[in-house]
């Protein structure tokens, strides 16, 4: 449905102290997504995930590769047939607080769009009425309840439910969730989760999450892919549940290892290390391995030679290290231990 | 590492912060409600206290009561906070309360991206802070300042001359922490300190407080919703519902068996790296705003799978179940 090749988004550098030079946010990323699959990008901030994201909906531009959706390249599209592309692809963003109208109720946030579906579609304002109660119910929220709401006046779980809906208006067939939960309580993150993967399911939407927390990556793409974004490359990809109990590249093992472990129900993983703290960044394009600063286990080879991504293991497991190994860092439940 | 779990009654000569019979009110167009009622907690010196609990638990109320920092249209109703060699503050005059804040107690805000001036220096700033609590040496607390930027892994020089744009979210996070502990606090209180980082951050800004907490004796109170960062920092863990104490317990004994719906709830919707997918479940519903926490009853029954007539006719006192171990809930006391 979505397909990235060599995808490549260069920023022109702005006078920050740290960072003077031009930033490479991608670098060469292929990417592909089936409807109905769910795929995690995992990544710290500024690694480019945001970007990916932001390109695949039709709001950045890139400079080089290509982005197809539907197996049509957007680079050969005029203005209208570009458009109609895009609005299968919907962002939801970080931040539920700023991405509703705070003056605009519930009812108008979804009519708004829905109107311009109908005249589209060729159907009644009726329908717009009805549909926005049917995507309420979508999404877990009480229609009656919700509707006639103004954003202060809802959880940070149901903005983001409202946001959901909102995407769906316009009936999309992809949804790109970046960062969709994190700014949300922990105690309601899991119903959005649940959500992402049911609507996954029903409407057999491809959901893309972007996102640091690989915990809330598996519970939407669980079956299926991640792929780890390190400064704009990704350097590991393959089923979530392989990535998650038997990742081979530092960097993942990094991320995966600073998830905290919940002493008293779980015990730290075997291989579980804690990774060096973020290195400032001196301009320079380090020549070798990206992640060989700050890796504790580069030498002089990973220093001088770039790595590519290539096959690992059987399957379709992809990764880009010299020195590969296989690590257990992802905290083991105390009940797991002791069956064991 | 971690101290151990304290599970005798605490001397007087052991607690850094007492809370008694605190109730926060904000007075509201259709009345006066409690964010915090009746709350009462004994804080032990040099422990890590984590208070957890979702929006509008009435947790960062509490932090704000414990500056007694509370902004109008809320206000400290009753109640006291007595602050070792201090007394209550919420006696305190408005010059021996900017005192206090700062030098004996000090806060890192959530977001502190927020608390800097955009158009001072970093330096600068700490300048400015030092010379309002009566600091001359500048030089002293520009060395204290670059001594804290280094025990942070921070650049100290780049960092002093930097405007707060030009730092990243974690480096941020860390000048707050530097101006929190400049004028070298006893009670240090932070703010969700990791919620705007990813998880690399979090864990860096995690080790760097344990770290500091131990070297200068401070006594640590954390304020978060995240059980993560709970069972990775703090000895011991209160949570929060509707400006009650719901739980009070060392850490681990809290994330191994927890004793109220609530706090089973909490854990149980952490969503997991590992094991069975179904064993996380959401937690149903969303909190209580201020003006539906019910007077007379568990003020959690709404949202709880337990729920009885009692809980709706008698409100649960928060009671010891074991020694260090409080949980206000009916059931938990019959079972």
């Amino acid at each position: 449905m979505i397909e990235v090749v060599d995808l490549t988004r260069t920023f022109r550098g702005a006078g920050g102290l740290f960072a003077q030079s031009d930033v490479r946010a991608l670098r060469k990323v292929s990417l592909k997504v089936e409807r109905g699959a769910a795929l995690g990008l995992i990544g710290e901030s500024g690694c480019g995930k945001t970007t990916l994201g932001r390109i695949v909906c039709g709001l950045e531009t890139f400079d080089g590769g290509d982005l197809l959706i539907d197996n049509q390249s957007v680079k050969t599209l005029g203005d209208r047939a570009r458009r109609k592309a895009f609005r299968k692809v919907q962002l939801i963003h970080q931040d539920p607080y700023s991405a509703l109208n705070p003056t605009r109720d519930i009812a108008h946030a979804l009519i708004d769009p829905l109107r311009i579906q109908a005249g589209l579609t060729r159907r009644d304002q009726a329908w717009v009425k009805r549909r926005a109660m049917e995507l309420l119910s979508l999404v877990g929220l009480d229609p009656q309840e919700t509707l006639y709401k103004f954003p202060h006046q809802l959880s940070g779980g149901q903005r983001q439910r409202v946001v959901i809906a909102r995407a769906l208006t316009v009936e999309p067939e992809a949804l790109i969730a970046d960062e969709a939960v994190s700014m949300i309580d922990v105690s309601l993150r899991l119903g959005v989760l649940h959500l992402l993967a049911t609507l996954r399911r029903e409407l057999n939407l491809a959901i893309v999450l972007i996102t640091h927390d690989v915990a809330a990556a598996r519970y939407v793409a669980h079956d299926g892919e991640l792929a780890v974004i390190y400064k704009g490359e990704i350097v590991e990809q393959g089923k979530t549940d392989q990535i998650i109990s038997r990742p081979v590249h530092p960097y993942t093992q990094a991320l995966l290892s600073a998830v905290p472990v919940l002493r008293g129900l779980e015990v730290e993983g075997p291989d579980r290390y804690i990774p060096e703290p973020e290195v400032q960044d001196q301009g320079l394009e380090p020549v070798g391995c990206l992640f060989s600063t700050r890796c504790v286990f580069a030498d002089e080879h990973c220093r001088g030679h770039h790595p590519d991504l290539s096959k690992w293991g059987d399957g379709d497991r992809l990764m880009a290290c010299f020195k590969p190994q296989e690590r257990r860092v992802v905290a083991v439940a105390v009940d797991a231990t002791r069956q064991a | 590492m971690k101290s151990a779990p304290l599970r005798r009654p605490l001397s007087d000569s052991e607690i850094e912060v007492s809370i008694r019979g605190l109730s926060v009110s904000y007075q509201t167009s259709t009345g006066l409600y409690d964010a915090i009622h009746d709350l009462s907690l004994a804080i032990h010196r040099g422990s890590i206290t984590a208070i957890i609990g979702e929006s509008g638990s009435g947790k960062s109320t509490l932090a704000m009561a414990m500056l007694n920092s509370v902004t109008f249209p809320g206000q400290i109703r009753m109640g006291a906070i007595d602050y070792a060699d201090v007394g209550d503050i919420t006696g305190l005059s408005a010059e021996s309360l900017r005192r206090f804040r700062g030098e004996h107690a000090a806060m890192v805000f959530q977001a502190s991206q927020d608390t800097l001036n955009p158009l001072k220096r970093v330096g600068a700033q700490l300048l400015d802070m030092a010379r309002s609590h009566g600091h001359r040496d500048r030089k002293a607390i520009l060395r204290e300042g670059s001594l804290l930027a280094e025990r942070m892994s921070l650049p100290a020089s780049r960092v002093m001359a930097a405007y707060q744009h030009e730092l990243s979210g974690g480096m941020r996070q860390r000048v707050s922490m530097i101006f929190a502990l400049a004028l070298k606090p006893r009670v240090v209180l932070l703010d969700e300190p990791t919620t705007a980082l990813d998880v690399l951050s979090q864990s860096h800004v995690l080790q760097i407080v344990r770290a500091i907490h131990e070297e200068r004796h401070l006594t640590t109170v954390l304020i978060t919703h995240d059980m993560g960062v709970v069972a990775e920092l703090s000895d011991r863990v209160v949570v929060m519902y509707a400006g009650r104490i719901m739980e009070d317990a060392p850490s681990q004994d809290l994330l191994r068996a927890p004793r109220h719906p609530y706090a089973k709830a909490l854990i149980r919707a952490i969503p997991r790296l590992t094991g069975p997918l179904d064993r996380a479940q959401a937690l149903p519903g969303a909190p209580l705003e201020l003006r539906q926490i019910p007077v007379v009853g568990c003020v959690f029954r709404d949202r709880c799978t337990l729920r009885q007539s009692i809980c709706d006719e008698v409100t649960p006192v928060l009671r010891e179940v074991v020694p260090g171990h409080r949980t206000a809930c009916h059931l938990e006391v019959e079972s």
